[in-house]
């Protein structure tokens, strides 16, 4: 481990010519095939106001940096019980006795301190190499104290970039399908699955959402009106319209990457069939015809591709059609049943597959070629979604028992339960962190 | 003790009146076609109606009936006839939407037994076109929510399609999809599985 933190040290002393102010620079390639994860450890904060006020944050900001440093993949941060920092060890780079760091293993040290102000709470976070005792990086954050979990998901997006260059998930958003109330519901959550708040409370059947590029609108089928409709809802005004009542099917819509057209499934022409529709849901164009059932459009980040589920074969498999030629190829031969595809950012394709007699979620170049599996013997993984950066994919999971919402890296790695809630979790989606 | 005997023989002399009554009733019931309405009329009644006192002192019928009677006996039976038939309509709605059609998994194509259920549905459509069908596709749970609500849709268009080639007109049919969202049987095994691809079938008059 050590030796891990020294080569990326190398390799950021290369990257020192090129960037040159910001020296801290460390690049983690997340696509290499394994990744060595840091230590780190993160000490409860300081409560550096008047000791009675908020007393319970110091363990919080912590906890909540600790798990999204967990989540990410990169760190195994190291359990607090095995700390042997002294209580009155302070958070400057004097005060820090970095042998008491190391000597656990500790590669990385978070600290940080906090001051109530009324309603509102400053924080300051720090990271140290404990190897080398040096800080380098240090922020500070002022919010509401009921808005905590978004400072701290703040402070940890700043580790993240100063470690990797590029922001993390931290603040970015869930959507999905709970049935925590009996009925099939949207609600939209932290990336981590906490603030969770209800978008629809119809008492219906409400499926599919989806984030628009610019996440400030979502996108979802509900049966309120009696019958599977397109609705548009802005997140920001809560106002929600019928973006499309056609009769038969409206659903399994999904955003162009410019955030302008929509592709959903409709059965108008008695078989169901994907067609481009504008924000007014004016039909642009048909994007298939076919006998069969064609579903689950996802375009390519340039937009000039689209994956979708076509059972022309006989059996549900994955396609990719150009759009400027119109030509569909396939792209999965594995099995018979291969669904749900969503394409990254990064150009891959993820999607779910029957795999004997359960689903598990692969991952396949558009191109083509060998696909990857990303779970395995773990009940059955549904409804892959990417992050908006393409580095992580949430998706749903009964593996102990119900469905419930699961992140992992890009390569299947550090698979995490994220939703928790007495219902059911399905159906992701992944929106941008709102500036 | 006392108390006691006398209540025995209050509820005795009870039952004895009530099996009087009943019995005086149960002469005067005509038999009624099973499941239907008791009739709401006495026979016996003038044709008058309820509550209304005679006229004059009852006449004395000797032999035979009176017109009043048979009168009052033909609506009683035009009635009896009306229930019968309401309740024979009901059985029929209750059966034609019990009936349910089967698929196979990843499969819309009818089955000879689904044929055989759509040849009886559309042979009754054919006898009451006052009545329009709506058909509601179903997938077992296994698979992808968009896919199986394409997939529940295209079950209920090949039901509407049959039925339209043995002569309902399309505009009788409607449909929708439920994907995987509606099961009839929510357990997660193959014989509930089994159940859950499925059409079922709503009349509307």
């Amino acid at each position: 481990m050590k030796s891990t933190l020294h080569i990326v040290l190398l390799v950021l002393t290369a990257f020192v010519s090129i960037v040159p102010p910001t020296w801290a620079r460390i690049y983690i390639d997340i696509n290499a095939p394994s990744i060595s994860k840091f230590k780190v450890a993160v000490a409860d904060f300081h409560n550096l106001g008047r000791a009675h006020e908020q007393p319970e944050l110091s363990r919080k900001f912590a906890d909540v940096i600790s798990h999204d440093l967990d989540l990410s993949g990169y760190f195994s941060p190291i359990d607090r019980k095995a700390f042997l920092e002294d209580k009155d060890e302070g958070i400057t780079l004097e005060a820090i006795n970095f042998k008491n760091w190391s000597v656990i293993g500790a590669e990385l040290l978070v600290k940080g301190g906090y001051t109530v102000i009324g309603n509102h709470v400053e924080v300051v976070a720090r990271l140290f190499d404990t190897y080398r005792g040096k800080q380098i990086m240090g922020k500070r954050f002022l919010g509401r104290i009921t808005s905590y979990r978004w400072l701290a998901h703040r402070l940890s997006n700043e580790i993240i970039r100063m470690l990797t260059g590029q922001d993390s998930m931290f603040l970015t958003r869930l959507g999905y399908v709970d049935t925590t109330t009996g009925h099939k519901e949207i609600r939209v959550s932290d990336y981590d699955g906490y603030n969770s708040r209800a978008i629809t409370s119809d008492g219906s059947i409400a499926l599919s959402p989806r984030f628009s590029p610019d996440g400030t609108r979502i996108l979802y089928t509900s049966y309120k009106d009696g019958r599977p409709k397109l609705y548009l809802r802005d997140l920001r005004s809560g106002v929600c319209r019928v973006l499309s009542q056609r009769k038969g099917l409206n659903i399994g819509a999904a955003w162009t990457p410019d955030g302008k057209g929509v592709a959903l499934t409709l059965s108008i022409k008695g078989n169901p069939d994907i067609f481009l529709i504008d924000l007014n849901g004016r039909i642009l164009k048909r994007l298939t015809s076919n006998w069969g059932i064609d579903v689950s459009p996802s375009f390519s980040p340039d937009g000039k591709k689209m994956a979708f589920v076509s059972n022309r074969s006989g059996s549900p498999q994955i396609y990719v059609k150009t759009l400027e030629n119109g030509h569909s190829r396939r792209l999965t031969f594995d099995g018979n049943y291969n669904t749900s595809p969503s394409w990254s950012r990064l150009n891959r394709i993820v999607y779910t597959s029957m795999n004997h007699g359960s689903f598990d979620i692969f991952t396949i170049d558009p191109g083509g070629g060998e696909p990857r599996q990303l779970t395995e013997g773990a009940g059955n993984n549904e409804d892959p979604c990417w992050s908006p950066d393409g580095k992580y994919i949430v998706f749903s999971s009964n593996r102990l028992g119900r469905y419930h919402l699961y992140i992992m890296t890009a390569n299947g790695q550090n698979q995490r339960r994220i939703s928790s809630g007495k219902g059911e979790q399905t159906a992701p989606s992944w929106g941008p962190a709102i500036p | 003790m006392r108390h006691k005997t006398n209540l025995v023989m209050m509820v005795m002399a009870l039952l004895v009146a009530c099996a009087f009554v009943m019995s005086s009733c149960a002469k005067k019931q005509v038999k009624v076609s099973k499941g239907a309405q008791p009739a709401v009329q006495q026979p016996t009644a003038p044709a008058g109606g309820e509550g209304q006192q005679p006229t004059a002192a009852p006449k004395k019928v000797e032999a035979g009936v009176t017109p009043e009677y048979q009168k009052a006996e033909a609506e009683r039976q035009a009635r009896l006839k009306e229930l019968a038939a309401k309740q024979k309509l009901l059985d029929e709605i209750r059966e034609f939407e019990n009936e349910k059609i089967y698929f196979d998994f990843d499969k819309s194509d009818l089955k000879p037994e689904a044929r055989a259920v759509l040849r009886k549905k559309a042979d009754w459509l054919l006898k009451h076109p006052e009545y329009s069908v709506r058909i509601e596709g179903n997938c077992d749970e296994r698979g992808t929510n968009e896919y199986n609500l394409a997939l529940g849709q295209r079950r209920a268009d090949s039901a509407k399609k049959f039925l339209v080639t043995l002569g309902v007109d399309e505009a009788r049919i409607s449909t929708i999809s439920y994907g995987e969202e509606r099961p009839a049987d929510p357990r997660h095994n193959e014989e509930a599985w089994a159940k859950n691809r499925r059409d079922e079938f709503k009349l509307i008059k």
